[in-house]
């Protein structure tokens, strides 16, 4: 490649490296620059005044940033149907649909922050409450009632009971205000990775109430879009009908709705399950969209379009299906024995421990993309000994033992021993890593024998 | 009719999406080149192929007239490399090729009579 840009003395030396190092040549070694991987915030102090203001700015910019990952995805079909549908009945001016749309945002962001701060105050492992299989069984129970009635089968609306105790006049606002509320729970996950952080902030501040400004304001933030969202549909639906392709989709935002509830329960199913639950959900939407449904319209490309939902829906079942078949080998680990411990020292050879919970995210990530990387498996097998240690069900006093020995916070958390049984705090990691990533911090491990 | 059509579409792309990830999944077993296989391919490629023993001579004469470049991935580098080389990480797939071919020459400098040496 260099020879085509026209370099004229290019050599290569296939023997390389191994070959170099073992004739005593002279070599380098870069200790990994972990830097960017220890990410622990320092905790900072108390704010007052103008700092405080800056601080909750930047917070607010963060959560409209946050709307730009997957956890918003299903807040927008329901709150375009729901304000699509319902608030435009009352047929009255913008005023008023800003009224709606902002006791909306007001709702989501006081359940919202009341949940991050619970999580955040009961601390330790419970900072991943918002990944607790409860919570995500509650939001995908959430999601599939609305997708339900985007699917037509019941009429989103306000239970009656709610109605009368708010007085008449306001029961539109009292009604957009519980939309709200109850979605909050949907949008939980979203500041799920904000919890940890803030965790030790709110914390070392010990105020619950400046805990719930910075999560209100991180909500609000993350609101903001919706809200736009909300006006922006209530006037849509003002236009005149165009037909059976609007119910398509509606059926169509069900779908992803019902998708989304899958991939929230997705952690808490065993083994394989999550996964080919995703593909029977594709699978199906795909059938329903492209070939069940009989919605007509009135324009040509939509039959066309009807078919790339339904063709896209079999790929994509497909692909899930498919991929993992055709998944190689995953990481062998064993389980925590002190035996094998002694063993990993006597053999000088460095442990990784890798603590995890069946219902945490970034532990299914790093299991999934991770530990099954061919490079990543290749280290291990030949260089590492494999400890895993499952804390899904408390209780185990050996594992408590080591959450104190190690002083393991949430999971995921992965402990690097060095060949001497030491641990390398610089090199622990709490979150998911990408393998390249990851092979740096084997690297890493590795180093101290090279050095000696 | 247009039920058929698109029956016959979903087939196809699901065909295509196994046969696809077949062949990116495909475990790959890179057989081992013969010294012969690295002479062919470097004449091919329009380089020399140079042995470690000649490599340490002239690196030990001169090492400052040697640019030497590390292609493997930046954690191997990290872990050990010829001392004063440069990592580039390269994969051996054309779209690594097309995507860094300008980064490599803002890697290589302007000196296209220098002698390079990959590894």
């Amino acid at each position: 490649m260099a020879v085509k840009l026209g370099y004229k003395n290019v050599y290569r030396d296939p023997y390389g490296y191994p070959e170099w190092q073992a004739r005593g040549l002279p070599v380098a070694s870069a200790p990994a620059g972990l830097a960017q991987a220890s990410e622990e915030a320092k905790a900072p102090g108390p704010l007052y005044g103008w700092a405080m203001i800056w601080t909750l700015l930047g917070i607010f910019a963060g959560g409209m940033a946050l709307n730009l990952t997957p956890c918003v995805y299903p807040l927008i079909p329901i709150t375009v149907s729901y304000f699509g549908g319902q608030v435009s009945k009352g047929g009255e001016g913008r005023g008023r649909l800003v009224v709606h749309g902002l006791c909306y945002m007001l709702g989501l962001a006081l359940t919202n922050s009341a949940l991050g701060v619970a999580a955040s105050l009961t601390g330790g492992l419970m900072g991943a409450m918002l990944q607790n299989p409860i919570v995500l069984v509650v939001v995908a129970a959430v999601l599939v009632l609305f997708a339900t009635s985007l699917f037509g089968l019941w009429d989103m609306r306000l239970p009656s009971g709610l109605t009368q105790a708010a007085a008449k006049s306001y029961t539109g606002y009292f009604g957009s205000l519980f939309m709200g509320l109850t979605l909050g729970v949907v949008a939980a996950p979203c500041i799920g990775p904000f919890v940890l952080g803030l965790l030790t902030w709110v914390a070392s501040m010990g105020s619950p109430w400046l805990g719930f400004i910075i999560f209100f304001t991180l909500s609000l933030g993350l609101g903001l879009p919706l809200f736009f969202l909300a006006i922006f549909s209530g006037q849509l639906e003002k236009l005149p009908r165009s037909g059976g392709w609007m119910i398509w989709v509606r059926k169509l935002m069900g779908w992803v709705l019902v998708g989304m509830a899958a991939h929230f329960i997705r952690p808490i199913l065993p083994g394989h399950g999550g996964t080919i639950l995703l593909a029977v959900v594709a699978l199906a939407a795909g059938v329903h969209l492209g070939w069940i449904d009989k919605s007509q319209a009135n324009f040509r490309v939509f039959p066309l379009l009807k078919g790339i939902a339904g063709v896209a829906g079999l790929v994509l079942a497909t692909f899930l299906v498919a991929s993992w078949a055709m998944r190689g080998e995953g990481v062998a680990w064993q389980p925590y024995d002190e035996k094998i411990l002694q063993e990993a020292k006597t053999l000088e050879k460095p442990v990784i421990i890798d603590f995890y919970a069946t219902w945490c995210t970034p532990c299914r990530e790093l299991e999934e993309v991770t530990f099954h990387n061919a490079a990543v498996v290749k280290e291990a097998g030949s260089d590492f000994v494999m400890v895993k240690v499952d804390v899904t069900k408390g209780g185990n006093p050996l594992y408590e033992r080591l959450l104190q020995q190690y002083g393991v916070k949430g999971v995921p958390t992965i402990v690097f021993l060095d060949a001497s049984g030491k641990e390398r705090p610089d090199l622990r990691l709490v979150d998911y890593l990408p393998p390249d990533k990851f092979l740096q911090h084997m690297a890493g491990i590795k180093d101290v024998p090279i050095k000696n | 009719m247009q039920n058929n059509k698109t029956t016959f579409a979903a087939i196809i792309a699901v065909l295509l999406t196994i046969g696809s990830l077949w062949l990116t999944n495909q475990a790959v077993t890179p057989k081992q080149a013969t010294w012969d296989d690295v002479l062919v391919e470097g004449k091919n490629g329009g380089y020399q192929i140079i042995t470690t023993d000649e490599l340490a001579k002239r690196y030990q004469q001169d090492a400052g007239s040697l640019l030497l470049v590390d292609t493997r991935q930046e954690w191997e580098y990290r872990t050990g490399h010829l001392k004063g080389a440069g990592n580039f990480s390269m994969e051996p797939t054309a779209w690594a090729r097309w995507r860094k071919a300008a980064a490599l020459e803002n890697f290589l400098g302007p000196d296209k009579d220098r002698a390079l040496v990959f590894y």
